[in-house]
């Protein structure tokens, strides 16, 4: 009975899994290979084309030519995710550890406003840093009165502040629960053998606290990866991420198997940084 | 043997449900673009209920339909992309010159290049795409597409273009003299070079909240449809929309049904019902864009000495269906502008 249990108990995770996760995934990557439709859509012969567009592409000249705009593209878009998830690290450690030293009460009252801002549509938090960043909003009046001039709307500092504030949530969280788990006593040693503060943050806190830390990293640097509002409405759309690029494939450019091909290549991105992250997991724990 | 059962009775239940949603009617339009004091009219006096779904560009539209089974009834999408949907074989034939709407269409919408004999489509709404300027940020000339691709040094940073390429190249094309969707590589490529001296100027490709960046002077031009910059002046913004003397980008946007709607009767009823002519002067005094159909002149909101805007003064060329080559073309320029 149990193990009949414990195989159909399972069965709606495995359709989950196989219906909206695999088929879709195995969609994606047979739309990769196929011919483009004249107006979007796909046809069902097998080429390489839209691989091959990633790095060669018909210039201005007619001649068929290296371009590496693309990678230009996943490149500035690993940057990009890359620095949010900087910058969401060096934040979210103070503040979880603050968190984390309050009484119980007023750590589930900051949690929950940890949280809060997942309560509204990721749109609206977007367009409230449009306000705020605006000639009228808060920190654009500061700004101007600091004697700052034009606009602090569409540059990439406002593309990563909203970026920041979108997913930082997401590493709070996990770094919180590690630090909470952090034995009050490993700090007390730490000062009792003369370590300064920096030293004990150094060498007891951010060890221990790593397995945090990896965990925000792939839950801030995955979804970055695949962003599309901030780089349009703060940063201006000036320069295309991965995201955009997708969307335009889909869209104007009606070419789908390129948008598929690029899809895949950000998810292999994804893959390798998730593969990277286990396996430097494992080591750490086969040493310990 | 009593689960089996239940889970029948479930499923049959789930593949029952399409019977229930009879009397339903799923449009799928621009965003807000539908007075919703008409689909309340509508509902009271037929039963249907009625769902709406928005988007924001012809190629979401086209999309979804690509994709099939989309569950919409009505589909409003732009003239060519009608065209592409007919070619594609993605609407039903409605027989649209036999309904009662079509005798109420202005004649020279009729029987147009993206539906030859009036078989597929209605059309709803028309209008340009151009630039709009902030008169309080900007006071120089706007009768030429110069003042707004070649703009003056005063003007770097505070002009705004958007986020897709349709209608943008199109009206660079306007002011180069280059054909719509040609193919010729040269030419395409003076567009390229137009866009990409422009761009220092241009503080954001975004056609998202363009009311409250061109409004407030957050930039001083953006690239933007005429209805929108009325609805916007009329609400106190000190702001102009330009009569290139090159020409504007015009669209029109018409009534379709998807092939294999669920609802073909309640879609020609409401397409119908859009088309008389109270109704149609209530969805033009709403939508603020001009109406192919016969409209109530008397209870017009808006007339060319209160709304410029929409009589435009300077020629109107149609966005066409271009073929790949020239689609690919266009794509290049685009992406290649925003490295």
């Amino acid at each position: 009975m149990r193990r009949g249990f414990r195989f159909w108990g399972l069965v709606p995770a495995w359709v989950l899994m196989l219906g909206t996760l695999l088929i879709p995934l195995m969609i994606v990557a047979i739309v990769s290979v196929a011919q483009r439709g004249a107006y979007g859509g796909f046809e069902w012969a097998f080429t390489l084309e839209p691989y091959r567009q990633i790095l060669f592409s018909v210039g201005w000249t007619d001649e068929l030519e290296f371009d590496p705009k693309y990678l230009f593209v996943i490149g500035r878009t690993l940057v990009l995710a890359g620095a949010t998830t900087l910058i969401c690290m060096m934040l979210a450690l103070p503040v979880a550890y603050v968190i984390a030293t309050r009484t119980p009460r007023m750590k589930t009252v900051l949690i929950y406003l940890v949280t809060l801002p997942f309560w509204v549509s990721m749109i609206v938090r977007v367009y409230a840093w449009l306000i705020i960043l605006g000639n009228d909003g808060f920190v654009g009046r500061i700004w101007h009165a600091l004697g700052g001039q034009g606009t602090l709307l569409f540059t990439p500092g406002a593309m990563l502040v909203g970026m920041v504030y979108s997913y930082i949530p997401l590493m709070v969280l996990p770094v919180f629960a590690a630090i909470e788990k952090l034995d009050p006593a490993l700090l007390e040693a730490g000062g009792d053998l003369y370590a300064s503060r920096w030293t004990t943050a150094r060498r007891v806190i951010l060890p221990l606290t790593w397995p945090g830390l990896a965990a925000g990293s792939i839950l801030v640097f995955v979804p970055a990866l695949g962003t599309v509002l901030e780089p349009m409405l703060l940063g201006g759309g000036k320069q295309m991420m991965m995201g955009t690029l997708i969307q335009t494939q889909f869209g104007s450019a009606r070419n789908w198997p390129f948008g598929a091909a690029i899809a895949l290549v950000l998810m292999v991105m994804v893959v390798i940084v998730l593969v990277l992250n286990a396996r430097r997991a494992m080591r750490k724990e086969a040493r310990s | 043997m009593k689960t089996k059962l239940t889970l029948g009775v479930a499923i049959s239940t789930l593949l029952a449900m399409p019977a229930f949603a009879e009397g339903t009617l799923n449009l799928y339009t621009w965003s807000d673009s539908i007075a919703p004091e008409l689909i309340k009219k509508f509902e009271e006096s037929t039963g249907t209920t009625v769902n709406i779904d928005g988007f924001n560009s012809n190629e979401d539209a086209l999309t979804k339909l690509q994709a099939g089974s989309s569950g919409y009834d009505v589909v409003t999408p732009s003239q060519h992309f009608v065209k592409i949907m007919i070619d594609q074989g993605l609407l039903e034939n409605i027989d649209a010159k036999d309904m009662a709407a079509f005798a109420q269409v202005d004649d020279k919408w009729k029987n147009q290049w993206w539906d030859p004999d009036s078989n597929y489509s209605i059309p709803l709404a028309y209008g340009t795409a151009g630039y709009t300027v902030n008169r309080d940020e900007y006071s120089g000339p706007v009768d030429s597409w110069k003042a707004y691709f070649e703009p003056d040094e005063s003007m770097k940073g505070k002009i705004a273009s958007l986020a897709s390429p349709d209608e943008v190249i199109g009206a660079a094309e306007l002011y180069l003299g280059v054909p719509f969707c040609t193919e010729d590589k040269a030419e395409m490529k003076k567009v390229y070079d137009l866009l990409m001296a422009q761009k220092p100027y241009v503080a954001a490709y975004s056609s998202d909240n363009i009311e409250n960046r061109v409004g407030s002077g957050e930039v001083a031009m953006h690239f933007w449809w005429d209805g929108n910059s009325l609805k916007t002046r009329l609400d106190g913004a000190n702001i102009e929309y330009a009569m290139p003397k090159e020409g504007l980008v015009g669209w029109l946007d018409s009534f379709v049904v998807p092939k294999g709607a669920s609802n073909v009767a309640a879609a020609k009823e409401f397409i119908n019902f859009m088309s008389q002519e109270e109704n149609a002067t209530i969805q033009y005094n709403y939508y603020a864009h001009s109406s192919p159909v016969k409209i109530d002149v008397s209870k017009a909101k808006y007339t060319p000495e209160n709304a410029p805007e929409l009589f435009p003064t300077v020629p109107m060329e149609f966005s066409r269906a271009c073929s790949p080559a020239a689609q690919d073309l266009i794509t290049k320029v685009w992406t290649d502008l925003l490295q």
